[in-house]
């Protein structure tokens, strides 16, 4: 999807299809949000099957949905692909379960991923990110959304003990969950697609486990520590730690490398925003802000609602899904000034909800943040200019927004 | 999605009736119905056709991997899982097996 929107064009709101792909891969939907926001924050669409879901895309609204487990619940499933079946994983899987169990089990695994437990990574993280750029920085094109799929890997793997040689066969999988519908990922159909990533993402954590209980080999790795939690004075079930697992590993892998490509283009649109950062560094944490506001890489989530729910000034019926369109609540004006304007300055970037809101706020966003900071420190320390050298690709799909293809070259600093 | 009851059609093309009238009773299930009859199982189903497709009949990856590890377990041998969602139908994957033992 374009994060520049073009111009604003005219919009039935009544044959509007959030679920259309070309929306997203082709098309431009902010315009689309922005006119839901001021005409139909409540809205209602049936899909050409039959299914039906709400919208909601105000910032206040999309809060209130996320935020409110007691009447909006994840157990019916979070995701939108799979709206209209029931979540197989609910009450297993952390990220489709409500509280109090949520609560218990995401508290031990949330103390090895605060930003004071992640700060002793940023020596490493640096390595890894300086490794990444080297090939950017020989003036050849280089394919930043394509190389960027493989940064969550190569930065959270030894954090998640996952060795290096299957990051690149994670990654693949990890996209295909994101994007069963985009034709670099797709094998099949959509439901194979999605069933062929968990089965083998789920397969690939049981073994890990499996290995380590023969071995009886400890590492202070996340994944290990799955394994020795005792949430509520009891060890997580297998089932519970394959299907934790692979949500680490979706959410390290699926969501950052389009917040890099994302800003990156930003930057390169706007050369006196690099120039900005590159003059004041300090700048460079509220760059991040902006850009994780600008580019929303997880576009929305699903909850499902447990009553009657009035919100947004309708009422959403007991049993109906929801989607919070977390793209569209970083873009509101009710919020944030000029929201189509990219600004690294912007005062109040860091109240975006891009690692969404509530109770399953991303349990990896100390990370990312420190990643995403790492990054463009080292980016902007390392280049003088970025250019683009061809057309950006963008994935078809209406969960993530995201680039497959961002060509560009670098001009190396000469005086660091 | 409901799927209406269908006939099963073995290698031959019988009629299921048929087959089933020649068969000595206590005779060797033909291999598609053996795996028809796990899917019905493990799908909580009445009746599960030769043709009938896995995701209409409401499989996932949880009774993927179950279902892959009966197979593994009863017949012996280990279904690819990418093979396994691609085939999609008792009578394909029935096939799979069907190659898998004979090495070819």
């Amino acid at each position: 999807m374009r994060l520049t929107p073009g111009p604003a064009r005219d919009i039935d709101l009544d044959t509007v299809d959030l679920f259309d792909l070309d929306l997203y891969g082709t098309g431009d939907p902010h315009p689309v949000w922005d006119v839901m926001r001021a005409e139909a924050p409540l809205h209602h669409q049936v899909l050409p099957d039959g299914r039906e879901f709400w919208s909601v895309t105000r910032y206040e609204d999309v809060c209130r949905v996320l935020g409110d487990h007691r009447e909006f619940t994840s157990e019916r499933g979070t995701v939108p692909t799979h709206l209209g079946q029931d979540d197989v994983a609910a009450g297993v899987l952390l990220t489709s379960t409500d509280p109090p169990r949520h609560t218990e089990v995401r508290r031990p695994l949330g103390s090895r991923l605060t930003a004071r437990a992640v700060g002793s990574w940023e020596d490493s993280i640096r390595r890894s990110v300086t490794r990444f750029l080297e090939p950017a920085l020989d003036g050849e094109v280089f394919d930043l959304a394509e190389k960027a799929l493989l940064l969550p890997a190569i930065v959270t793997g030894p954090l998640l003990g996952i060795p290096e040689k299957d990051w690149e066969e994670l990654v693949r999988l990890t996209a295909m969950v994101a994007a069963p519908s985009d034709p670099h990922f797709q094998l099949g159909s959509e439901a194979a697609t999605l069933a062929i990533s968990h089965h083998e993402l789920v397969g690939y954590v049981t073994e890990w486990v499996k290995d380590r209980r023969h071995s009886g080999a400890e590492d202070d790795s996340l994944l290990h520590h799955l394994m020795s939690v005792r949430p509520g004075g009891a060890p997580l079930s297998d089932q519970e730690i394959a299907l934790d697992g692979y949500s680490l590993l979706l959410g390290a892998n699926v969501t950052t490398p389009h917040t890099v490509s994302g800003t990156v283009q930003a930057l390169i649109e706007r050369p006196e925003q690099y120039g900005k950062a590159q003059a004041d560094p300090d700048l460079i944490p509220n760059l991040v802000e902006e850009g994780l506001r600008w580019t929303s890489a997880a576009c929305n989530f699903m909850r499902y609602a447990v009553t009657d729910v009035p919100v947004a000034g309708g009422v959403v019926p007991a049993g109906a899904a929801v989607v919070a369109w977390i793209g569209s609540a970083n873009r509101d004006a009710a919020l944030f000034a000029a929201p189509h304007t990219f600004d690294i300055t912007r005062p109040n970037a860091k109240r975006q909800i891009a690692f969404g809101f509530g109770p399953h706020f991303c349990i990896g966003a100390p990370l990312a943040r420190l990643t995403l900071r790492v990054f463009f420190e080292e980016l902007l320390h390392r280049c003088d200019s970025l250019d683009l050298a061809g057309e950006p690709d963008h994935l078809r799909s209406y969960f993530i927004a995201g680039m497959t293809h961002l060509p560009i070259t670098a001009q190396k600093r000469h005086t660091p | 999605m409901e799927s209406a009851p269908q006939v099963i059609h073995p290698r031959g093309g019988q009629d299921e009736t048929a087959r089933r009238d020649d068969a000595p009773s206590g005779g060797p299930v033909p291999l598609v119905d053996e795996i028809a009859a796990l899917w019905a199982e493990l799908l909580n189903r009445p009746e599960v056709g030769a043709e009938d497709d896995f995701f209409a009949l409401g499989g996932n990856s949880l009774t993927g991997i179950e279902i892959i590890e009966r197979v593994a377990r009863d017949h012996g041998v280990r279904l690819s899982v990418r093979d396994f969602y691609l085939a999609q139908t008792p009578a394909r994957v029935a096939g799979l097996i069907e190659r898998e033992r004979s090495g070819t």
